[in-house]
């Protein structure tokens, strides 16, 4: 009976393995290991040919006929000296619709992303779908303390929290507002901590060039590159998003230009939200996002072409009783998937988000997650923003969030890896071992397999009612809230070199006794 | 035995090997409980005590983890047929000893149900926790039922169904022994997903049991009981 013996280990078998289990099932949660998630499929057509050359001609008319306004001079220059139609009172900018093409030709249809570990450098631009936090919440939640502003506490527990789980890809930028630090140099302290507490690449604050700078800063001390290496690696992101409609500010272009300086990559994103900052027709707000996104791309690339570059894609609508943004709708659905198309018709990297309105962690806001990360999914988006945490419209970060988005993209992985059909999978021979109505627990296959055979969850709880009453009745969420404790009680500091910690932090210094006498540029 | 590994059972003192045993019921190693019951019987442990001490308490540990989620369903039918074998060597010495019995039981689904996986893990477990069971399988009318309790004496009944159209089945048997006037000569559990406390109740069934791992535990409440029972008349 070898069969009985494949899965024991004698001697130090049974109270080893009940330890372990024990320990695990008391204080371990559950995860797969890092890796990508990857769509084999190719990415959805929600709309035909004739329908995105109408949305693509609507938005290049928007561009020719009506233009955007860049309120930065140095923009305007760069747009004059490049044949547009720049109206310097105005601040309009109109373009003709070849020179776009041509501009926008210029920019890479995928390019790597680093970080500084180099086993989680990322690929942005085939069909693999990168997973970042939520950013830019002024308030963090959990069941314990309930919805507080953030601090910078909360903010590198967030980090921390993120950098455990193995579905998320990027550090992300801000987790959440650390609102008990000084505006001016909390953006320091903010790539200080990711530089620290996490291995992988983070967002930079494109809110004017300094905070751009300093990233760039922080990375070469902390991977002790020159500026050359890092232009030639691109290893920061930062979110330059159009005051839609048609408008563009000017702290945002300078730090595009900071950015594009360096060679690191903006992720352009209209925040085009149909029925108030864009019309009410999800065409006509996907229209707007073209226009408004090939604009800001088309200045990065005159700026220096072929600097690596993504369109983002935030089309949603609002609620037109109350004016609120609504995300996970099927307005969303489709603006985001047709977004893709559109992005892949310009031949440009496409980002989108895990988003939705609901004020806490209930069956609306994970409904509403799983609509957006479907779409992200079947829109080959190549970063997913906001992909773990993000709740009320982006107001909060949330803890117990982060673990249930981290269930749904864990599970999304899963299903979407390869399905094993060898001999083995197949299993002949187990189907001939268990007779008509009998039952497969005990069969030998079963044996060899039942520990791995499926997807382990971290929050599902499958046991039977009366079980599950008897253990107190806990939801989703109060697991979740388990769960986040769990994973940043186990948190372990990724290494990295004393001596380049020691230069990132005198340099963090340097500029905060900087920042405090004359304030940020 | 076969074991490839560097423990040999005769060596250990009593109170290793039955730590040991306890150990090999949780791996389910069938050989090594077999063995390890020969060499406490060789050492004059009475049938009881080797059950008892080695096999049962062995098999609580199981239970508990299988209850808590630590164990998985493949590994308790390893330790259930490692337990099984012991007490195959271990029934007919019990009977010529006189020792109490674990308990008995007759479990079937009961007729038009023929969805029996639940069924058959309560068995596992059950035979699994020192039980003997007999199991009537499928589709079981109300004179299989009375049949093989004339036969068997068992000191429980269970009765199983999936099907919601089944259910009020097991009412039409739990009548069948009040009419025969041996209902309070046993114990009816009833179990299946769709049943609850209240059913149970309603129908006249002693306990609902809502898993394998329950109807062990609710199995050897009630066997505890009518042994304080015996004991309590006798005295």
């Amino acid at each position: 009976m070898s069969g009985e013996r494949t899965v024991v280990e004698r001697g130090a078998g049974a109270g080893e393995r009940r330890t372990r289990r024990k320990a695990e099932a008391n204080t371990g949660v559950a995860q797969p290991p890092w890796g990508p998630l990857r769509n084999p499929l190719p990415p959805l057509e929600l709309l035909d040919e004739d329908g995105l050359r109408r949305i693509e001609d609507t938005a290049l008319r928007v561009l020719e006929e009506l233009g955007i306004e860049f309120l930065s001079e140095p923009a305007l220059d760069v747009f004059e000296k490049a044949g547009c139609k720049v109206d310097r009172s105005t601040k309009l900018v109109r373009f003709d619709r070849g020179m776009i093409r041509e501009t926008i030709a210029k920019a890479p249809r995928q390019f790597k992303m680093h970080a500084r570990n180099p086993e989680r450098t990322l690929t942005i631009g085939d069909n693999t779908i990168n997973v970042g936090p939520v950013g830019s919440p002024p308030n963090v939640s959990d069941l314990d303390r309930g919805r507080r502003p953030g601090t910078f506490e909360d903010l590198t527990n967030l980090i921390k929290l993120n950098q455990m789980l193995t579905c998320v890809h990027h550090s992300g930028g801000t987790l959440t507002e650390a609102l008990d630090l000084p505006a001016d140099s909390r953006h320091l302290d903010l790539y200080r901590a990711h530089t620290y507490l996490s291995d992988r690449a983070f967002i930079g604050r494109g809110i004017g060039r300094e905070r751009i700078l300093d990233a760039v800063e922080v990375i070469c001390l902390s991977r002790d590159i020159s500026h050359e290496q890092l232009m030639q690696n691109p290893s920061l992101f930062t979110v330059i998003n159009v005051n839609s409609p048609r408008r563009v500010d000017k702290e945002m272009i300078a730090g595009l230009m900071a950015m594009t300086e360096f060679g690191q990559p903006c992720i352009v994103t209209p925040f085009t939200l149909a029925g108030a900052m864009s019309p009410v027709t999800i065409a006509g707000a996907l229209a707007q996002q073209t226009a408004e996104g090939l604009a800001v791309i088309a200045l990065v690339q005159l700026l220096r072409p072929g600097t690596p570059v993504m369109f983002g894609g935030f089309t949603s609508n609002v609620d037109m009783k109350s004016g609120a943004p609504a995300f996970g709708t099927p307005e969303y659905v489709r603006a985001t998937i047709i977004g893709g198309q559109m992005a892949r018709r310009w031949g440009l990297p496409y980002r989108s988000s895990n988003v939705n309105a609901s004020n806490c962690v209930d069956a609306q806001s994970t409904h509403e997650s799983a609509m957006s990360v479907w779409a992200c999914i079947m829109s080959h988006c190549h970063f997913m923003h906001h992909g773990t945490g993000w709740l009320e419209g982006g107001l909060v970060a949330s803890f117990e969030k982060t673990i249930v988005d981290a269930e749904i993209l864990h599970s999304m992985r899963a299903w979407l890896s390869p399905l094993d059909v060898s001999d083995e999978a197949l299993a002949f021979d187990a189907l001939k071992e268990v007779p008509p109505g009998g039952h497969f627990f005990g069969a030998t296959h079963t044996m060899a397999r039942y520990e791995h055979a499926f997807h382990t969850h971290m929050i599902a709880d499958w046991r039977n009612f009366q079980s599950w009453q008897e253990a107190g009745s806990l939801t989703a969420t109060q697991r979740a809230n388990t769960v986040w404790k769990r994973l940043l009680e186990s948190y372990v500091e990724p290494p990295l070199d004393q001596g380049r910690k020691d230069a990132v932090d005198a340099y963090v210094a340097r500029r905060k006794v900087e920042i405090t006498q004359r304030g940020i540029l | 035995m076969a074991g490839s590994d560097d423990i040999v059972l005769a060596d250990l003192s009593d109170e290793e090997l039955v730590q040991q045993m306890h150990d090999d019921l949780y791996d389910g190693l069938k050989a090594e409980i077999e063995e390890g019951v020969h060499i406490l019987l060789k050492r004059g442990w009475t049938p009881y005590r080797t059950l008892t001490e080695a096999l049962v308490e062995g098999m609580r540990i199981v239970g508990i983890d299988f209850r808590d989620g630590i164990l998985f369903v493949p590994e308790v039918l390893m330790s259930a047929n490692a337990m099984k074998a012991g007490m195959s060597i271990l029934r007919p010495l019990l009977v010529e000893t006189g020792a109490p019995r674990v308990g008995k039981m007759v479990i079937g689904t009961v007729k038009g149900d023929i969805h029996d996986i639940g069924k058959n893990l309560v068995t596992m477990m059950m035979e699994g926790a020192g039980f003997e069971v007999i199991d009537l399988g499928i589709n079981n009318g109300v004179e299989k039922y009375l049949e093989a309790i004339a036969e068997h004496q068992p000191d429980i009944l269970g009765m199983s169904a999936l099907l919601t159209t089944t259910m009020p089945y097991m009412k039409v048997v739990i009548d069948a022994l009040k009419e025969k006037g041996i209902r309070d000569d046993i114990v009816v559990l009833v179990g299946g997903a769709p049943l609850n406390e209240d059913f149970a109740k309603a129908i006249g069934a002693d306990s609902y049991c809502r898993d394998a791992a329950v109807a062990v535990e609710t199995a050897k409440s009630y066997m505890m009981r009518k042994h304080n029972q015996r004991a309590g008349t006798a005295g």
